[in-house]
């Protein structure tokens, strides 16, 4: 007997071979081969989230760039990717979103952030580990590792509350009004803020594990204790600490709750003057949150793409970067 | 000598940049704590935390009243609270959160003949009740002009006194509470732990335990750590796209609801479970598990009697970590299930946990900072507690096993 074109006795066959490898012959076998098989089914679930997440985000967001969208027409793909206007479907009974300058106003104040950390937080990690007394430096890590746990949305809190009246008056010192503090300059604060307690924390880590030999080589020469830590210490950390501006600007390009309660929403741009209006992509994604269906819907997952592709390329890039800078005796 | 001292003026200076650089983080700490507080602590009490977010309002009326209340001012009310010893009730003007005027039930009677009124909505349900902390709106008067909020607490009390009965009483429940949004927390941090805790601990145990050291368990590995650098506004799309209409296809939900929240949320916290499982299996000494395999126990017997017993404290420290995380969510649960604030919860429905609903208040014109500060400091103290909590547990499993 066949079917669909497989004889049956082949079939019978497979299953007394399946059975006879997996030849049960007490209960506690069984149990094992059980709990064996639930095991790999859940590493097997977990390990496909990150397939399942580029799939349906992949899914949802190329349709804007394939379907007629309800009468809205096809949003083409060229002006998508370099336009410098974002102008909502329903409300504009449009297709023109450009993200191009958004993807530039992320990336410029990713940057900025970090430019304002990285001295910040290096500095704090080398007191840390190599400068204060033992019981200052355990008060000081608790208190940055409090401050890693506090959620971004906190930080959004009391950037609304505190650093938008700052960048706000800030700005009529020098005679420009901004739009009620929202700028370039509230949104660079707040994300400074919430990637400081990162890259102090895994910059320490990194000062630390440099070899003792080393700086004992460097004190030897006849170097203060200040220049070793800055001339050899540093150096010498400089893989470690490249990993945590990695990770720090990692987590400023996907910071989304917090951005959009400081960048006001710009919808053309690139904003690059400090006290401007802005919009990132996360904060450009949390817009029009009513629409369930249709172009507004799917559109944020034409800009959820261009995110990963954003933190994807910058990775790449620093980390490639990192390889050039080199690696000095780190363990 | 001149060299010297250049030098040790440069020292100096780097000195003093680097303790600066230090001093900013505590700076930081206690500002945002400064802030949270000055502006929190106003509200938090356990009114907040019990009462609804919406205002409930009442229509009550009243028949021919028999027995007026005959209690005296009690001595703890002031010059502020308007009483009427008649109506056995004192009433105060008060500023509401959007600095409107209200005027506030202060003190009522035991004996107040406003504790028995009908509901003018369900005529057919026992009689109800004014209650202390209540808004009293209007009042509606037979045969004159009906007493509004802007004629103030005295006017009140003075028309009140003049009459014998009344066509009805409109009042209301303060609302800015915010029992919806914990008891939406609590749900999630449960549900998300059922799913996550299981999936994350036998995915580590499987990983570290049975799969054998090859290409295939390393690249199982790597795409599970992929996911800690993924954003979590991105798992909210995720969330949103599988989630979403997987529960409203399974469920009678339809739209966002706290199940596909928590499942959002149990992908998020996949990583970080696993991982805690996993480093805490490596520090087991194999010599325990050969020890067991030779007495003749099988793998998965060695697993849960030798192996995991010893890595249940990093399990729980990451629990605990695990359920910060949940707390200070926002970004993917905006999308994952919502960000309307409601007072009845369903895990098939809508809702905002704390963190969304501070989102959702800043994101409100007006914004309530005041409220948003008060959930925010709640959020603060909790992931304060859990930190010091994981703290203490690592440090003592640290000198009992090492």
């Amino acid at each position: 007997m066949r079917i669909g074109g497989i004889n049956l006795n082949t079939i019978k066959q497979w299953l007394t071979n399946i059975k006879n490898t997996f030849s049960v012959n007490s209960k506690k076998e069984f149990v094992d081969l059980f709990i064996r098989s639930l095991f790999l089914i859940t590493t097997i679930i977990s390990a496909s989230f990150i397939i399942i997440i580029i799939i349906f985000i992949l899914r949802e967001g190329i349709k804007p760039f394939v379907t007629n969208n309800d009468g809205l027409g096809r949003v083409n793909l060229v002006r998508f990717l370099m336009g410098t206007t974002w102008l909502e479907g329903r409300a504009f009974f449009s297709n023109l979103y450009g993200v191009g300058f958004i993807v530039v106003n992320t990336i410029y104040i990713a940057l900025l952030s970090l430019v304002i950390a990285m001295p910040i937080g290096v500095l704090s990690a080398l007191f840390i580990a190599k400068i204060a007394p033992k019981r200052l430096s355990k008060i000081l890590r608790t208190v940055v590792e409090l401050l890693a746990a506090i959620p971004s949305i906190v930080y959004g809190l009391f950037g609304s509350g505190v650093i938008l009246v700052f960048v706000y008056n800030l700005g009529k010192v020098f005679g420009i009004q901004s739009k009620g503090g929202n700028s370039v300059l509230a949104t660079v604060l707040v994300l400074a803020l919430m990637i400081l307690p990162t890259i102090t924390a895994l910059s320490e880590v990194a000062i630390r594990s440099v070899g003792k030999e080393i700086e004992h080589g460097s004190l030897a020469l006849g170097a203060t204790k200040t220049q070793t830590n800055f001339k050899v210490v540093l150096t010498s950390a400089k893989s470690g600490i490249f990993t945590a501006a990695i990770l720090g600007i990692g987590r400023a390009l996907g910071e989304a709750t917090a951005v959009s309660l400081v960048a006001g929403n710009a919808r053309s741009g690139p904003s690059f003057g400090l006290f401007d209006t802005t919009a990132t992509l996360t904060s450009t994604m949390l817009q029009g949150l009513k629409e369930t269906i249709g172009l507004d819907y799917d559109i944020r997952f034409s800009v959820g793409i261009v995110l990963m592709v954003v933190i994807v390329l910058t990775n790449a890039i620093l980390n490639f970067v990192k390889r050039r800078i080199g690696n000095v005796n780190v363990k | 000598m001149s060299m010297s001292n250049k030098r040790k003026r440069i020292d100096l200076l780097l000195q003093t940049i680097t303790y600066s650089a230090a001093a900013i983080a505590v700076l930081i700490l206690s500002m945002i704590v400064f802030f949270i507080f000055r502006n929190g602590a106003g509200l938090l009490n356990l009114d907040l935390i019990t009462s609804d977010y919406h205002a409930q309002f009442y229509n009550g009326s009243i028949g021919e009243v028999n027995n007026f209340s005959n209690t005296d001012k009690p001595d703890f009310l002031t010059e502020e609270d308007h009483y009427s010893s008649k109506w056995g009730i004192a009433l105060s003007d008060e500023i509401d959160k959007q600095g409107g005027l209200m005027i506030e039930v202060t003190y009522i009677a035991d004996d107040s003949p406003l504790k028995e009124m009908v509901d003018k909505n369900n005529p057919d349900n026992e009689t109800f009740s004014l209650k202390q902390g209540q808004v009293l709106s209007t009042i509606k008067f037979y045969d004159k002009n009906s007493a509004l909020t802007i004629y103030g607490a005295e006017y009140m009390i003075n028309e009140l006194n003049e009459v014998d009965t009344f066509r009805e009483i409109v009042f209301s429940t303060q609302g800015g509470g915010i029992r919806g949004s914990l008891i939406t927390t609590l749900y999630v941090i449960g549900m998300t732990l059922v799913v996550a805790l299981p999936v994350g601990i036998f995915t580590a145990i499987y990983l570290n335990e049975f799969a054998k050291k090859n290409r295939v368990t390393n690249a199982l590995r790597s795409m599970v750590e992929m996911l800690t650098g993924v954003p979590s506004i991105i798992f909210g799309l995720m969330g949103l796209a599988v989630f979403v209409p997987l529960t409203v296809n399974y469920t009678s939900a339809n739209s966002g609801n706290l199940i596909s929240g928590s499942l959002t949320l149990a992908v998020i916290l996949l990583p970080v479970i696993i991982r805690a499982t996993e480093e805490s299996l490596k520090v087991v000494p194999d010599e325990l598990r050969s020890a067991s395999l030779a007495l003749g126990a099988n793998r998965t017997q060695t697993t849960f009697k030798v192996v995991l017993p010893s890595a249940l404290p990093s399990i729980l420290t990451g629990t605990l970590l695990s359920i910060g995380r949940i707390i200070g969510e926002s970004a993917a649960l905006i999308f994952a299930i919502g960000t309307a604030v409601k007072d009845d919860i369903s895990i098939f429905g809508k809702s905002t946990t704390l963190s969304v609903q501070i989102w959702s208040l800043m994101t409100d014109e007006p914004a309530n900072i005041e409220l948003a500060s008060t959930i925010a400091l709640i959020i603060l103290i909790t992931v304060l507690i859990l930190n010091l909590l994981v703290k203490m547990i690592s440090s003592r499993y640290m000198k009992k096993f090492v």
